[in-house]
């Protein structure tokens, strides 16, 4: 390819394929090495986050195929209409740049614009927001202010885009959530008024790898 | 040193709109959020007299004033807030993956890593893809020298040379085998086929630039929330240091080192470009040998013999190099050379 005029002999050809991978293997160790040069420890993860597993925007795969279908484009935060998806900085491994939703800082609104615009199709097509299966939220009844006798909070309820059908409430406002209607949308955990750690939350049963 | 042709100045044109929407879309991105929380006039407020607060700025007034004008309602005028919203979300993106008003523009690199590392193909990827591969099985490696914004960067980065050469150092002039890239994306996409991950979305230096950037604005709207104003390098990540590597690099040791040889994105370019329509010719009898061509040439190509092959990104520096008006973009199908001696300039 360099002197296109000559035929490549096998020999010089075995030769150049082998000097390339030494090369690539030079580059790749270098980067390795500036990675470590530069990389910091991971921002800490609060406990409940890793037991409550990623929350991945609507209508994602589930997370093995995910993370493979997924291109890492920022299509889907630059379509967010409230700006909810973030994604994982470049120290995550597989994760980084994939998207994620923390949703007891800012949750998702439900306008399902990401799964329009996916191009990969790793967020698939959705057609109805009682459709979309983020998680299911769960209440902490030690921490709910409802449940332990504090208060009569309802926010959860009040919030919830599926009323009284996702989230009902008792005595007290107390909230009793329907995991056959949630959709994991977090906009409980965002109006939860328990803070540091958050009396409703939502588990998407998705590990971190 | 004359005048810049209109062919060179058409694609610095280009490549400067392109740096200029990627930069753009993170912004109007953030411009839709606040508009949509009914929080814009806040925040113009709180950001005023900062890079961010004037960001916002120019971007309301300039969609108010192609997509979104006020609304005469009797005596009072009312903003157009929601088709503002509509027009800011109508270009998303870079260009890893585009869309440009629901035109759905993808890399065909990340195509091909999504469908290997998820064994599997899906009609959207495919759809996405159909615009790039078909322009660039018509016109070759364009993206390389017309869109990709690395690219750009490296071009201009690249005059630093001449400062190295005023300074008295020889800048290197390396060479690497062409076919380095093509192992590297061989390499690559085994490597997503073996480990469920896109590998080179996280080498390719496009979609490097493209992520740095949302980021960056991203960080710079965050912390501009909280009270932080004016720029932030924090942002910036790891593939910030990679991009400045390769420029450095291309200015010490070789231009265009990493286009030329290395790039798994530019090795895709060039295999879909095997057989392209747009050629540069040379016409035989007004050559003169004269070889700026091949000093001109950023991929280190040498026109005069007529073997470009699938390596030529029809960037035109040749062509805009030639004193004797020799070399011409055609429609051909191979690069044997052409008699033009009858024809004379603009027929």
């Amino acid at each position: 390819m360099v002197e296109a005029n000559e035929p490549l002999p096998r020999r010089k050809f075995l030769t150049r394929i082998g000097r390339t991978g030494v090369r690539v293997a030079a580059a790749g160790g270098l980067l390795y090495g500036v990675q470590s040069m530069f990389s910091r420890p991971p921002a800490l993860r609060p406990v409940e986050e890793a037991r409550m597993g990623i929350l991945r925007p609507p209508g994602a795969l589930a997370e093995e195929s995910f993370l493979q279908a997924c291109i890492r484009c920022e299509l889907c935060a630059q379509a967010c209409d409230t700006a909810c998806i973030k994604l994982f900085g470049p120290w995550e491994g597989k994760l980084a740049g994939s998207p994620y939703i923390a949703a007891a800082d800012r949750a998702c609104n439900l306008c399902l614009q990401c799964t329009e615009v996916c191009p990969s199709g790793a967020l698939g097509e959705l057609f109805a927001k009682t459709e979309v299966r983020m998680g299911t939220a769960v209440v902490d009844e030690r921490l709910c202010v409802s449940h332990n006798g504090t208060g009569a909070c309802g926010a959860c309820h009040t919030i919830c885009p599926l009323r009284n059908k996702a989230i009902t409430q008792g005595l007290f406002n107390k909230p009793t959530v329907h995991p056959e209607h949630c959709v994991g949308c977090g906009l409980c955990e965002e109006a939860c008024i328990v803070h540091e750690r958050k009396a409703i939350q939502v588990s998407s049963g998705r590990s971190w790898s | 040193m004359n005048f810049p042709k209109p062919l060179q100045l058409s694609r610095r044109g280009v490549q400067f709109l392109v740096l200029a929407l990627i930069v753009l879309t993170p912004i109007l991105a953030r411009y839709g959020n606040y508009l949509s929380a009914r929080q814009l006039d806040q925040v113009l407020d709180r950001f005023e007299g900062s890079v961010q607060g004037a960001a916002l700025e120019y971007t309301d007034q300039t969609i108010r004033f192609l997509a979104a004008p006020d609304v005469q309602r009797g005596d009072n005028q009312r903003r157009n807030d929601k088709e503002a919203l509509l027009a800011s979300r109508n270009l998303k993106g870079t260009t890893w993956s585009f869309e440009f008003f629901g035109v759905s523009l993808t890399d065909p690199l990340a195509a091909l890593e999504s469908a290997f590392a998820s064994r599997s193909v899906r009609w959207v990827l495919i759809l996405g893809i159909l615009i790039p591969v078909a322009l660039s099985i018509l016109l070759g490696r364009f993206f390389c020298s017309w869109i990709c914004p690395v690219g750009f960067g490296l071009e201009l980065s690249g005059k630093l040379r001449s400062v190295l050469r005023f300074l008295e150092i020889k800048p290197g002039r390396a060479r690497l085998w062409y076919g380095n890239k093509y192992v590297l994306l061989v390499l690559g996409l085994f490597l997503s086929l073996l480990f469920g991950v896109p590998f080179l979305g996280y080498l390719y230096p496009p979609a490097l630039m493209g992520r740095e950037l949302h980021n960056g604005v991203t960080v710079m709207f965050d912390r501009a929330e909280d009270g932080l104003l004016g720029f932030s390098a924090v942002g910036l990540t790891l593939a910030a240091w990679f991009l400045l590597l390769i420029a450095v690099v291309e200015i010490l040791f070789g231009a265009r080192l990493w286009c030329r040889s290395l790039c798994p994105g530019g090795a895709v370019y060039s295999l879909l470009g095997r057989f392209r329509v747009l050629r540069v010719v040379r016409s035989s009898d007004r050559c003169t040998k004269c070889g700026a061509c091949a000093v001109a040439c950023e991929m280190d190509l040498n026109p005069m013999i007529d073997k470009t092959g699938m390596e030529c990104d029809n960037c035109g520096l040749c062509i805009s190099s030639c004193n004797d008006d020799a070399l011409h973009l055609r429609f051909a199908s191979n690069d044997s050379p052409v008699a033009m001696a009858g024809r004379r300039e603009g027929e």
